[in-house]
């Protein structure tokens, strides 16, 4: 259990030096990497998708990779009251009413003065989206689910919200936490319930990433029908509730007004062995990589491109494995291999230095800034695999 | 990436499975998304008398038998449908139509819809509650059908459909699948025969799709001209929305605009709106008030503007305005009709709402008083920002003759007329009519249906008319339409309730019968009862004899009514819904049937009755022992009315043993009479006479009009029925401490008292101290002017108005402290004594009953007293709103008979001569600006006297109507507000003698007559008060 906890991306898999150094090889050849299952580097698993699938909350998601893991995603969303410091500008609003002033003067008054006061408390605050992650086996305070929320909910709050304060439409800014704002008083507040199904055979956070992407495209809140300060007050239609996400009914191939555009952020898992980079890896692809990062994507208001939220590095189990030895060093061909793990305990710097081929040495170092940087290329550029990923989501029909 | 999607279409099952969503927010300001789940069936009947196949479907109960059939197999055809037909209205037919729906004379066998009934839920609870009770009515075959739960009515909203497109649809489908559905399965194969599935909507859009689906679909209003009386029903059509429709171009709006509901419940969770029910001032229309909980005085409404559409009775929201717009109270008398007698109801002309005799009105009483004392001080003022409930119900009133134009009588051209509602609170309704010539001179039902901010007055259309004016059929029946009072005969179910020998049932003879059990013998008492002569409903009766040990026993015996209506049967509903008796002059609204009420229940004399006692033993200073309370059997020895059991107590001759008793019970009545005096009860007044008609036809009507004569017998009948009440009332509330039945009288804070203080220190230097109850009656004794006997009775009917009304309640309601009955001085109190009349009594048996363990035949009555708290409170609102009501149908019915008998003295005077009125005494209640409001004891009747009606000296009491109008512009007032006096005279007249003056409290000699009001034609009756001296 420990080792487990302490090694945070997945299980070790069981694999012998031998076959660890085989898939290393075979993903390191140069230009075109060889991968166990037959995919391009950046070809992702298949996977089915449908939202909508839990019919209580505000939104969800289920996503299945061929290889059985399924995960399902709950997104609800509750009103409440924004504690704040707001007395101040709540007492104004109220003596103003109280004057009998006329609603229309109010709101926009309220505007500018939002305008010049600006991100106070109209932006909102990262605590208003809790995520709770559950994977069967692990209890919810262990590292990994804990880890992997922090990991998915840090670049929902804070998408988008860095540089676009000044977005042509004010809603949209602000990230999902400015989108959470109904007035001055009052906010949603939304819990995210990421479930996976099956056992976690591969790290789960492309997989989580994507359900969780998935869920908050179909989420819906009710129609807002009070103006400005007023408590809020909802359209009882469910068909008039508004997509969280804003989206166009347009086909595929149109281009959205780039207001429609914001998206909730992905993270998707790459990991480098040699000189090749490799996308949504399998486990086996995990055991023997080089490094593996876990890189947080958004689709921007402003601009049509995509946008980089984060990179982490994730300690990729390889480190872990043991080392195979070579037959030149081998003492005994025939015996205690006892012998041979002392040797290499006692000369470990000798046997991870010198690459030997057919001979499993456990990663070490970090990663090379070349390889980010094409990884971060590879990510964003026109038509690279965040599109890809993004307009494979969008895809599956919301609703 | 390629991603994939489940199919769902292979499911069988799913065809079968919906849901419904919507969101929720709740109270607390959580909103919630709701899915509720529908399985369809395919066993949900059509009803049709005619389908050969839903009768072997249609889901049975746990007996086994399947819910009759409502829709006839011969259903009533038109021109348009001869072979008959079923109608499927949508909402907005019923919306607009519902008065159509409940008439009798037509629109038998409708379908409606599960889809509409609850939109119309959504829209409007009250045509809500009127349509379900239409349902549960077998004569008109309504039939509801719960259309989404089966599975071939059943609609899926398409996406980008409105929740109406998709409810439309809803009906269209229904309105096709009976029509296919008879045709497969009615037993007559002739399709010729099958009734036609008429689709009523009012929804242009609708009907053109119904078209093109070959539904067939019509409109409410071309359905109803192919009826027959098509006028009469095409004027009960909600005008409303059709007017909407057209007048969407005219922007004049007269009103301001609501708050957005959030707006509303924002300001009022800060504090800044407040909620409150608007009344209005009976003296001056433009005046209304909000009694809010933040301030402890009503909040004034000034104006039509600032009421804002508001109608007396609406719970409203309202913003207090700011301090340089408050003022005072108006002083001035100000009547609707008096100010806006010209008004067209045809065009709605560009003068501004507040038109400029309003203005007038207005401005002269907004002038600010600088007076010293608290009436002339500024008072708060407020607006009208958003009604969160509208109270609207159906007004009785009569055609303004005025507003009906030249062509009054041609023709059968639709026009506007303003409808004058009786109840003076309640605007002028504009209604259209087909047949305002036959309405006018009658008695009419209308009801409204909406106020747009670009109407003046409110929009309303007419529902029936109730007879001729003045007609006493009409009159009596509007009187209990406008008081809410229950007055259809008992239906059938109810009567099913009754015990079946009927008039023969008897005591069991037996007392091994079950009928005994758990009940006393008291057969041997010598028991009487008395009452007002010629009662028949006898409730109550008492006993009193002496015991071995020098005390006494006395005994109050009820009529048993909770042994003949069991808890929640259908007399017992009915008997909740109605709630009181009520007793017009010439006539009585039974609360329970008149088998009951006046012969199994009523303690008649010389038969054995059961009946429910309470026993005390007292000693003969009327020290009370001991109470017991039980069951009982009597046999009451003779039915007195008060003077003959006044006469039989006085008479020193008769010494047997019952005169004894009643001698004794008198004894001591006037023990605990005196008590309750010294504990600080109160002798308070209301302006009663009493109608005698069993005098002979020929005589002078006016002579059955009398004061209530109080004798010692009413007061010894009142003292003990208080004192078992008071019993009773610490029995329950023992026993039930959350769920005791019982009535409390709120002590009346200080403030409202105030203006009464005022006056007397002012008028009578005259001190009147509220401190308590027994302060109050100490302090109203004193109140005695030697020279005018009259007068204390006159405090003592103003002090009375002062107060809050008595109200039932349940005990966990309100802290025990709270219980005080304040009039009474009894810490705690309920009605026990009047099970016949009064539904409180009955609930309050049956909750002895179970406190004292009593079983009953079944061995059930313990259960029956145990009502949940909720219940309980649902039904104490009731029976308050129904006994408050009951009251004043009884007040304004012998206000009315008042008014006739004078009417005919007056013509009956005028065959002879002249109408000269009758000659009276009057007393000053009240002094206005421009008049008084005068009290005449004689007749217990009030009435407003304008300055018109002051006979100067040397003029003559007898002025025809022009003379009178002219009058008024030369009368010249000084009115002083601090001391209460008006003084009228003659403009410009040269001698300045030629005037008078009034004061309050002051003894008036008046005239009192009936007159005709004229120049508005339809002759309003009012009782005129001419003020002719200011005797002394």
């Amino acid at each position: 259990m420990s080792a487990r906890q302490a090694s945070s991306a997945s299980q070790t898999p069981h694999l012998s030096p031998a076959e660890l150094s085989y898939i290393y090889t075979s993903l390191s050849l140069p230009n075109t990497p060889i991968r166990p299952d037959g995919r391009s580097s950046t070809q992702f698993r298949p996977l089915t998708a449908e939202t909508d699938i839990l019919p209580g909350t505000n939104g969800s998601a289920r996503i299945g990779f061929a290889d059985g893991t399924q995960a399902i995603v709950g997104v609800k969303a509750e009103v409440e009251k924004t504690v704040v410091a707001a007395d101040a500008l709540d007492l104004r609003s109220i003596s103003r009413q109280a004057q009998g002033e006329s609603l229309a003067r109010e709101s926009s008054e309220e505007k500018e003065s939002g305008g010049a006061g600006e991100d106070g408390t109209a932006t909102g605050q990262g605590s208003w989206v809790q995520m709770s992650i559950e994977i069967p086996g692990f209890r919810d305070d262990d590292a990994l689910p804990v880890f992997l929320a922090e990991m998915m909910r840090e670049p929902l709050v804070g998408s988008v919200s860095g540089g676009s304060g000044k977005g042509e439409d004010g809603e949209m800014a602000g990230g999902l936490k400015g989108r959470l704002v109904i007035n001055r008083r009052w906010h949603w507040r939304l819990y995210i319930d990421v479930l996976l199904l099956s056992q976690p055979l591969s790290y789960p956070l492309p997989l989580l990433s994507l359900t969780t992407h998935l869920a908050l495209l179909s989420t819906k809140l009710p129609k807002l029908k009070s103006q400005g300060e007023e408590d809020p007050f909802f359209d009882d239609d469910w068909a008039a509730a508004e997509y969280l996400y804003p989206r166009t009914r347009t086909t595929i191939n149109t281009p959205k007004p780039p207001s429609q555009n914001v998206r909730p952020p992905i993270t998707l898992l790459i990991l480098s062995a040699g000189e090749n980079i490799i996308f949504d890896p399998s486990r086996e692809e995990i055991a023997v990589a080089d490094s593996v990062l876990a890189v947080s994507i958004t689709r921007d208001s402003e601009s049509d491109g995509l946008k980089l939220l984060s990179i982490r590095t994730v300690d990729p189990p390889s480190r872990l494995t043991q080392p195979g030895v070579a037959n030149s060093d081998n003492v005994a061909p025939l015996g205690s291999t006892g012998a041979a793990e002392e040797a290499s305990l006692q000369h470990p710097s000798v046997g991870g230095e010198e690459e030997m081929a057919g001979v499993w040495r456990p990663r070490r170092g970090g990663v090379k800034r070349g390889v980010i940087a094409r990884i971060v290329k590879m990510v964003l550029k026109k038509g690279g695999v965040g599109e890809e990923v993004l307009e494979g989501l969008e895809g599956v029909e919301v609703g | 990436m390629k991603s994939l999607r489940r199919d769902f279409s292979s499911n069988p099952q799913a065809a079968n499975v919906s849901s419904k969503i919507f969101v929720r927010s709740t109270k607390s300001g959580k909103v919630q998304k709701i899915v509720r789940e529908l399985y369809l069936r395919q066993d949900i009947p059509c009803s049709s008398k005619l389908c050969s196949t839903c009768p072997s479907v249609a889901p049975a109960d746990a007996n086994g038998n399947i819910a009759p059939f409502v829709l006839s197999d011969k259903p009533a055809g038109t021109a348009a449908f001869p072979q008959g037909h079923y109608l499927v209205p949508d909402t907005n037919a019923l919306l607009n139509g519902m008065d159509l729906f409940e008439h009798t004379g037509a629109f038998y066998d409708v379908i409606i819809l599960q889809t509409v009934l609850e939109e119309l839920k959504n829209q409007s609870l009250p045509l809500y509650n009127r349509l379900l009770s239409l349902i549960k009515t077998d004569e008109k075959r309504f039939y509801l059908f719960f259309n989404e739960f089966r599975l071939e009515t059943h609609v899926r909203r398409g996406p980008e459909e409105s929740i109406n497109d998709r409810n439309d649809r809803a009906v269209r489908t229904v309105a096709k699948w009976y029509s296919e559905h008879l045709r497969v399965a009615a037993k007559r194969k002739k399709e010729k025969a099958l009734p036609v599935i008429v689709m009523i909507t009012d929804d242009k859009g609708s009907l053109q799709k119904a078209k093109q689906e070959d539904v067939t679909a019509l409109s409410l209003a071309d359905y109803v001209s192919g009826l027959e009386d098509s006028d009469r029903l095409l004027d009960m059509i909600n005008e409303a929305r059709e007017a909407r429709d057209t007048k969407d171009a005219r922007g004049q709006l007269f009103y301001p605009e609501y708050y957005s509901m959030s707006k509303l419940m924002t300001g009022l969770r800060a504090g800044t709106l407040h909620q409150g029910v608007f009344s209005v001032s009976p003296y001056n229309y433009l005046e209304g008030s909000v009694n809010v909980t933040a301030f402890d005085k009503p909040l004034l409404i000034l104006g039509r503007d600032n009421s804002n559409r508001a109608i007396a009775g609406d719970v409203v929201v309202i913003e207090v305005l700011p301090k340089d717009q408050w003022k005072s109270p108006s002083t001035k008398i100000v009547d609707e009709e008096a100010v806006t007698r010209n008004d067209n109801p045809d065009t709605e002309d560009t003068e501004p709402v507040v038109t400029d005799r309003e203005r007038k009105a207005l401005q002269e009483e907004a002038r600010k008083a600088h007076g010293k004392n608290s009436e002339g001080q500024p008072q708060p003022t407020a607006r009208v920002v958003g009604v969160i409930k509208r109270n609207w119900r159906q007004y009785v009133g009569h055609v303004d003759s005025g507003s009906t134009g030249v062509q009054a009588s041609s023709g059968r051209r639709q026009q506007n007329v303003f409808v004058l509602p009786m109840d003076k609170k309640v605007p002028k309704i504009r209604v259209r009519t087909r047949q305002a010539g036959d309405l006018l001179g009658q008695r009419i039902l209308v009801t409204i249906d909406a106020w747009d901010r670009d109407s003046r007055y409110p929009t309303g259309h007419f529902i029936r008319s109730l007879g001729e004016l003045e007609t006493k059929g009409a009159e009596t029946e509007a009187l209990l339409l406008e008081y809410d009072v229950q007055y259809k005969p008992f239906p059938k179910v109810v009567l099913d309730c009754l015990p079946p020998q009927g008039h023969d049932w008897k005591v069991p003879a037996s007392k091994e019968d079950i009928g005994w059990k758990g009940r006393r013998d008291l057969r041997d008492l010598l028991i009487c009862s008395i009452d007002p002569p010629g009662c028949q409903d006898i409730d109550d009766a008492l006993h009193a004899r002496p015991l071995p040990n020098g005390n006494f026993e006395v005994g109050v015996h009820i009529a048993d009514v909770s042994h003949f209506v069991k808890p929640n049967n259908a007399m017992d509903l009915e008997a909740s819904l109605r709630g009181t008796t009520v007793y017009l002059v010439d006539k009585r609204i039974d609360m329970l049937p008149h088998l009951l009420g006046t012969d199994l229940c009523s303690l008649k004399p010389y038969v054995e009755r059961y009946a429910f006692s309470v026993l005390w033993e007292m000693t003969p200073n009327a020290e009370v022992v001991s109470a017991d309370f039980t069951k009982s059997v009597i046999r009451s020895r003779e039915a007195f009315s008060y003077e003959q059991a006044q006469l039989r107590i006085d008479d020193k001759s008769q010494n047997d043993e019952l005169t004894q008793s009643m001698r004794t019970l008198l004894h001591m009545s006037k023990i605990l009479r005196q008590k309750r005096m010294d504990a600080g009860a109160l002798n308070l007044a209301s302006p009663e006479v009493r109608i005698e008609t069993d005098n002979d036809e020929v005589g002078d009507p006016l002579t059955d009009v009398k004061t209530k004569a109080m004798l010692e017998t009413n007061s010894l009948v009142e003292e003990f029925m208080l004192h078992a009440n008071i019993t009773v009332a610490a029995k329950i509330y023992s026993a039930f401490s959350q769920t005791a039945l019982l009535r409390r009288h709120a002590t009346p804070p200080p403030q409202n008292f105030e203006e009464l203080i005022n006056q007397l220190a002012k008028k009578r230097n005259m001190e009147l101290d509220v401190s308590s109850s027994r302060a109050l009656a100490d302090s109203l004794d004193r109140c005695v002017d030697a020279k005018n006997p009259f007068f204390n009775t006159l405090v003592r009917i103003l002090a009375t108005r002062c107060m809050t009304s008595a109200e039932y309640f349940s005990a966990g309601a309100h802290a025990e402290s709270e219980f005080r009955h304040y009039g009474l001085a009894s810490p705690i109190y309920t009605h026990f004594t009047s099970p016949i009349r009064r539904y409180a009594d009955l609930m309050v048996h049956r909750q002895l009953a179970s406190a004292i363990g009593y079983e009953g035949e079944d061995g059930r009555a313990t259960l029956e007293g145990i009502t949940t708290r909720n219940r309980l409170e649902d039904i104490c609102r009731n029976i308050n709103y129904r006994h408050r009501n009951g009251q004043f149908a009884g007040r304004a019915s012998i206000e009315y008979y008042v008014g006739q008998a004078l009417k005919a003295r007056g013509e009956k005077l005028a065959a002879d001569g002249i109408d000269t009125g009758i000659d009276e005494e009057g007393y000053v209640m009240r002094v206005f600006e421009n008049g008084v409001v005068v009290f005449v004891p004689r007749f217990g009747i009030e009435g407003v006297v304008r300055l018109e009606d002051f006979v100067l000296p040397g003029e003559s009491a007898v002025r025809s109507v022009e003379d009178r109008r002219e009058l008024a512009i030369r009368r010249e007032t000084e009115f002083d507000r601090e001391e209460y006096t008006l003084q009228v005279s003659e403009k410009g007249h040269p001698e300045k003698e030629r005037g008078v003056t009034i004061e309050l409290f002051q003894k008036v000699q008046v005239n009192v007559s009936s007159i005709k009001e004229e120049g508005r034609g339809a002759g309003k009756r009012r009782v005129r008060i001419l003020v002719t001296g200011a005797g002394k």
